[in-house]
């Protein structure tokens, strides 16, 4: 079949892409553009320079430390860049994808319609990528080791070096964008979803592992052992661009070039993995509407609504929040993530804390150092994590919260359904995970502390969050990016968990307090229904006073999570 | 509101400003019971605004509004149990599907299980929702979320149904089953608020017609004594002051 051929017209053939820089600018707009008439969202970013300041420094003075140990121990500088360098680059890839999110300010979806090449648009995306307090903050740390480099091997190998921390940044970004657009992309496809799901619940175990590493390594020790571990690093992705310089200053120019050669490799397989999953993002806006092919309805509406697993409930306002509740924690991919990232960390924390690094690599001479009041401690911990899931509840509606204040929810009927509806999965999480602790223990007879220990904190956590979720609400991005959240206020109000992390933390220390004061022969049979009578009953009065709050705030609450501004 | 007839909803004096911009500056309406409403206005006019503080969406600066008598802001469960309300821009809880989200909006209205089962059934067929079965909300056209969203609206049976932008993004056969129903629901003694800028869909429907633009009404009456023997579209232009092309600009086209 013949097409007409090409118009050949001017504007076409007229067209220059934009430069990377434009992007950079238009990011620096849009982030200036968000601070206007805002004198908090300012107060918080110069806060949050300060911040990143002072990491910069701290990073700085670190990683040119070790041209003050002077030319005698090599071994130090390996183990300073290979190992800090290292750390960097694992935690731009796994902490945006299990705390913060990753800042879209620049959606890729928003730019499917502009005639852009695919590689221009990734420079662009990229070159915004490196504005951000993270970025700048990491760039300056890592260039301490320049200084390393040149008091070890002169000009050359800091000029090697200097290629290395800038291969290094580009490295961070790259990986940081293109892990989170991958998931993102992996579980908004309902094929992959829950696939992508597990990957992800791995790669958050990734931080147990880790963790335990790093604290065999320093309760050892043994720098030797270190400087080991350091020269096998130097030699993969995470150290290698920080080690480059290191070699040159040691005489092997060719081991310093192969290193930056495989960082540009490794680069450019993470741009190419971008590129390849920001182009589904772009049509992921315009095709969404494809529809399942729709199986016939099981029963009436009602039914739809309850399930048989929720046919418990009765239909009701109650009920009927309750169970679309349930439904959201697995549903929307934002809230299965939040989920999954408790799941993983709940199980290691405990384990980590109680068991110890040593118990769990089979030492078994510490594994008698854990106490009832240590378990609790602990369990305390994990118990105020699961509540924290509830920090941003109405976030997570956004203006669909609309249809509660249009119909006039009382405040305390609605946040009694969102408790349960939360609690229908983590009541069996949270003791499951204290069952978990328990066989690893092998103390059965202290499962009752663990749980009053886990009731105590869960209860007053939930209190503590409910009012966070009324009064420190935020919008979410309404990408299709789980990850994502905007710059400016809702990445200070996620900091804001932080504090309610703590808040209820002060709160479910009373417990451990009177865990203190009883006997502990008495404390095993009293804890269970110590720590449940004090959970219920915060939860209780956490429903009671902040529903109160929420019938006065409807309207000004469903205008923060509005995602208008 | 004292009158001798109460209104199916009045506003007096409403006022929203976000931050330095006025959004809307003193609206005062009276819909009479019975009516089929129209509010007319350009983008930005400030329709949604001024519809949301007269449902209880949005907390207005000064001024107040009533649903049949009852203060929406000081009385709302009374208020907002004879109200049903679209809104236009607000998403719905799009990850159930159409029939859960029908039974879900019922119970939050405390409607009896049986009569929410019964008339979300009915509505499904009606509007033509029964065939996407399962499909959730959010993989829906446009045109169904708008018949969802006006399902919602409908199923506890208010006196006054407020809808921003009915008509937006429908496509004609959509379109024409929406306005059946509601010069149905008019028939049966309710009263229809909406907003809009399509004109041709205002003068085929309303009895009543206001035109809003900078947060202020401009002209106000029934559709007849508003046009005045003039197309409507004319009036809007008029009363709006729309910028008149004079055929030199965008040569290059």
């Amino acid at each position: 079949m013949a097409v007409t051929a090409p118009v050949a017209d001017p504007a076409v053939a007229a067209f220059r892409p934009p430069s990377a820089r434009h992007f950079a600018r238009l990011k620096l707009r849009v982030l200036r553009n968000g601070f206007r008439g805002q004198g908090w969202r300012v107060t918080l970013f110069v806060l949050g320079c300060l911040f990143g300041l002072w990491f910069a420094a701290m990073g700085f003075f670190a990683f040119a430390a070790p041209s003050l140990a002077g030319d005698a121990d090599r071994d130090v500088a390996v183990l300073v860049l290979a190992l800090g360098g290292g750390a960097l680059v694992l935690g731009w890839l796994l902490l945006p994808l299990v705390f913060f999110g990753v800042d879209e300010t620049l959606d890729p979806a928003r730019f499917a319609l502009l005639p852009l090449p695919r590689r221009t648009l990734l420079a662009g995306l990229l070159a915004a990528g490196f504005i951000g307090i993270p970025a700048v903050a990491t760039g300056l740390a890592t260039a301490g080791s320049v200084v390393t480099a040149a008091t070890f091997g002169g000009a050359g190998a800091a000029l090697v070096q200097a290629i290395g921390v800038a291969g290094g940044l580009l490295l961070c970004v790259a990986a940081s964008r293109a892990i989170t657009s991958g998931f993102a992309t992996m579980l908004r496809s309902r094929r992959m979803r829950d696939l992508a799901a597990i990957m992800l619940a791995v790669l958050a175990a990734l931080l147990g592992p880790l963790q335990i590493g790093v604290i065999v390594a320093l309760n050892n020790a043994d720098l030797d052992q270190l400087v080991r571990v350091a020269r096998v690093v130097e030699w993969t992705p995470f150290g290698a661009p920080y080690t480059a310089g290191l070699d040159v200053a040691e005489g092997r120019p060719l081991a310093a070039a192969a290193k930056l050669l495989g960082t540009a490799a490794v680069i450019a397989a993470l741009l190419w993995w971008w590129s390849r999953s920001v182009e589904s993002a772009m049509l992921g806006t315009a095709s969404a509407g494809t529809a399942r092919p729709a199986r016939a309805p099981a029963g009436g509406p009602m039914a739809q609504l309850f399930p048989r697993a929720l046919r418990w409930l009765r239909p009701g306002q109650h009920g009927a929040i309750a169970a679309r509740e349930a439904r959201y924690w697995w549903r929307d991919a934002r809230r299965r993530a939040s989920l999954i990232t408790l799941a993983v960390v709940g199980v290691f924390v405990p384990l980590m804390f109680n068991v110890g690094v040593a118990g769990l690599l089979g030492d078994e001479s510490s594994q008698a150092a854990t106490s009832p009041t240590q378990v609790t401690i602990s369990m305390l911990f994990v118990g105020s994590l699961a509540a924290l899931s509830l920090a941003n509840q109405f976030g997570y509606d956004g203006s669909a919260y609309a249809a509660h204040v249009v119909v006039g929810v009382p405040g305390r009927v609605e946040l009694r359904a969102r408790v349960l509806g939360f609690s229908m999965y983590m009541v069996p999480l949270l003791a499951g995970i204290a069952v978990l602790v328990a066989i690893v223990l092998g103390r059965f007879d202290w499962l009752p502390v663990m749980w009053g220990g886990l009731a105590a904190a869960y209860g007053t956590g939930l209190a503590v969050n409910l009012f966070v979720s009324i009064l420190a609400a935020y919008a979410l991005p309404d990408t299709a990016n789980p990850f994502a959240i905007s710059t400016g206020a809702g990445m200070a109000k996620s900091l804001l968990s932080f504090v309610a992390l703590f808040a209820s933390l002060a709160a479910a220390a009373v417990y451990a307090i009177v865990s203190f004061l009883v006997p502990e022969g008495l404390w095993l049979w009293l804890a269970l229904p110590v720590g449940l009578a004090y959970g219920v009953g915060a939860t209780v009065l956490g429903c009671y006073l902040a529903g109160d709050v929420l019938d006065r705030r409807g309207p000004e609450l469903l205008a923060t999570v509005s995602s208008k501004r | 509101m004292t009158g001798e007839r109460t209104a199916a909803l009045a506003l007096r004096g409403l006022v929203k400003r976000f931050e330095s911009k006025v959004a809307v500056a003193g609206v005062d309406l009276d819909v009479p019971a019975g009516s089929f409403y129209g509010l007319l206005g350009p983008n930005g006019a400030g329709k949604t605004t001024t519809l949301s503080m007269a449902v209880g969406l949005l907390r207005p600066d000064a001024g107040g509004a009533w649903v049949l008598g009852h203060d929406v802001w000081s009385d709302p469960v009374r208020a907002k149990q004879l109200l049903g309300v679209m809104p236009d821009g607000t998403r719905l809880f799009d990850r159930l599907s159409g029939a859960e989200l029908l039974a879900y909006t019922g119970l939050l209205r405390g409607m009896a299980a049986d009569v929410v089962d019964q008339r979300a059934r009915e509505l499904l067929d009606v509007l033509a929702l029964a065939d996407a079965g399962r499909t959730l909300v959010v993989d829906y056209s446009a045109g169904m979320k708008k018949k969802s969203g006006l399902a919602c609206a409908l199923l506890h049976g208010p006196r006054l149904l407020v809808l921003d932008e009915p008509f937006e993004a429908v496509d004609p056969v959509s379109g024409a089953l929406i306005r059946d129903i509601l010069q149905r629901y008019v028939t049966g003694g309710g009263t229809v608020v909406f907003s809009s800028h399509v004109m041709e869909v205002v003068e085929r429907l309303c009895s009543h017609v206001a035109i809003l633009a900078a947060g202020a009404i401009k002209t106000v009456g029934t559709l007849d004594e508003v046009r005045g023997g003039r197309p409507l579209e004319e009036v809007f232009v008029e009363v709006v002051g729309g910028r008149t092309a004079t055929g030199q600009e965008l040569s290059w086209l």
